[in-house]
């Protein structure tokens, strides 16, 4: 479906962009990360990131490909409150905020999130919790892939397993040479990038079509868009900022940063990140809603965003979200990427295969598993599972039952480290079966509800002590 | 119950806004940042 005849973008000028910012992005990379000679370089950028970069990674990483085509896909099936849960996502990054600090303080010299998560609860709720940080790090990974693959098929006519090809190949071979970095320094390129196109699209909707006609087109022919008691997108609402939370609360990706931003730095840029992301998928999803007012023919939901650019403004248009979303997509991926290595690292590598490992195997094992998981991602885009709404909000159920356990531990002494196993588990395993039996949208909030239920209650009638000391604790020195 | 059209212009508006100052707000941190030698 997703073809040539979709395109507006000459296949010729699609490859010289992509080959143009690949060597931007390759030449940063390797500029950057030029001097990392041990693991603190390479997995967290030295630990004295600055506010400005500091800020600009925690955005771009949460702009991701998904934001930019999701957030349009979510608008025209659920409306105003689409938009509006989607940007709720933000609430994560916000809340995220006094933990970065704490974080930091607590764990000095920490590397991961299950750094935390052994020496907080004991190694089978550390198993438990990779498990679960592993399959969301993999399905993120897989999602942007996708995402890649059918922006590049959608607007150049090239093909979804080439476009997707491609991506992964740059994003690996950056991440590789510089480490976080690269991954830090090319994102505040890409935020620049991502917000200026964003912005020049938004304001010429606004020229061109003009709230009013969007809004009468929207009443006539698809009034349950603008319904304010919209029931399945109130669910999503709350679904969608749950789930944010989770993601962002669990997730290496910000843990890693936490650790990596300098001392002070960490509340700061978080609070700020989330404050200037709410309101992209906003202006994202009101691109969407310009497509009634257009006569667009949205042949896959996936496809809403470039679909509108490229028929608003022709080439130009489809220019700009084609740098937008090639921007969009690589510091996402090079984000999940690096984070992901890192804990598969640390927590797997030399948490369970090589205790006795040193600094440079370590540092070899980490570039190693940055081109093994770029591989096994490759691997499975070529499968093409479902679309990216219903990828991502799968693994709500995963992510959504560690927000208790992280904010327990993180804050409550005496949380019970047996009922975090349970909670992590049966959050999950009921969040899982609230996706099939009702749909994607209570996943991550029935998986919530269990997963703080079960921490709140075992800890009321078992409560354990501990000492926040323990958590300074050099993890996993060799 | 309907969202107003009055209420979505100024939804979008705000939020079209606050996506035009990012940028700039950015970019004022990283040149601040770059003269007191924090960036890293």
């Amino acid at each position: 479906m997703n073809g040539p005849e979709t395109a507006v973008l000459p296949a010729g000028i699609a490859w010289g962009i992509l080959g143009a910012f690949s060597v931007l992005w390759v030449f940063l990379g390797w500029y950057l990360g030029r001097r990392a000679r041990t693991v603190d370089d390479y997995m967290l950028a030295g630990r004295n990131v600055g506010l400005a970069l500091a800020t600009a990674t925690a955005m771009a990483t949460w702009v991701t490909t998904n934001t930019t085509m999701a957030a349009p896909q979510f608008a025209l099936q659920l409306g105003i409150w689409g938009m509006v849960g989607y940007a709720l996502g933000s609430v994560g990054l916000i809340l995220f905020a006094p933990l970065a600090g704490r974080i930091r303080r607590l764990m000095p010299g920490g590397f991961t999130s299950g750094d935390f998560i052994r020496l907080r609860y004991g190694n089978t709720a550390w198993r438990v919790f990779l498990v679960i940080s592993l399959i969301y790090g993999l399905g993120w990974l897989i999602s942007l892939g996708m995402a890649g693959g059918v922006l590049i098929e959608a607007l150049a006519g090239i093909d979804y397993r080439v476009g997707m090809s491609v991506i992964l190949f740059i994003c690996v071979l950056y991440t590789l040479l510089g480490g976080l970095r690269a991954v830090i320094g090319t994102d505040f390129v890409q935020t620049i990038l991502i917000l200026v196109g964003l912005v020049i699209l938004a304001w010429l909707v606004i020229a061109q079509v003009g709230f009013g006609e969007i809004h009468v087109t929207v009443s006539e022919q698809r009034p349950e868009l603008l319904n304010l008691l919209f029931p399945a997108a109130i669910m999503f609402l709350f679904n969608n900022l749950l789930f944010g939370v989770g993601e962002i609360f669990h997730s290496n990706v910000w843990w890693s940063r936490a650790f990596a931003f300098g001392r002070g730095v960490g509340k700061r840029a978080y609070l700020m990140a989330g404050l200037l992301w709410m309101p992209i998928p906003i202006v994202a999803g009101f691109i969407a809603l310009a497509t009634p007012a257009l006569g667009i023919n949205v042949p896959g939901a996936d496809m809403v965003g470039p679909l509108v650019a490229g028929e608003l403004l022709g080439l130009a248009g489809a220019i700009i979200v084609f740098i937008v979303v090639f921007s969009a997509l690589a510091s996402s991926v090079d984000s999940v990427l690096a984070a992901t290595s890192d804990l598969v690292t640390r927590d797997i590598y030399k948490g369970h295969l090589r205790r006795q490992a040193g600094e440079r195997e370590v540092y070899l094992a980490a570039k190693t598993i940055v081109v093994v998981l770029g591989t096994v991602t490759w691997a499975l885009c070529m499968l093409r599972l479902g679309t990216l709404g219903a990828v991502l909000q799968f693994l709500g159920a995963f992510v959504a039952s560690t927000i208790m356990p992280i904010v327990a531990g993180l804050y409550w002494r005496r949380t019970n480290p047996w009922g975090v196993i349970a909670a992590m588990v049966l959050g999950t395993v009921i969040g899982l079966y609230s996706y099939f039996a009702i749909g994607f949208y209570v996943a991550a909030l029935v998986s919530a509800a269990i997963s703080m239920a079960l921490v709140l209650v075992t800890t009321w009638l078992w409560p354990r002590d501990f000492q926040w000391a323990s958590l300074r604790e050099e993890p996993l020195r060799g | 119950m309907t969202l107003s059209v009055s209420a979505f212009t100024w939804l979008v508006s705000i939020a079209t806004v606050v996506t035009t100052l990012s940028p700039l707000l950015l970019i004022g941190l990283f040149i601040r940042d770059l003269r007191r030698g924090t960036l890293w």
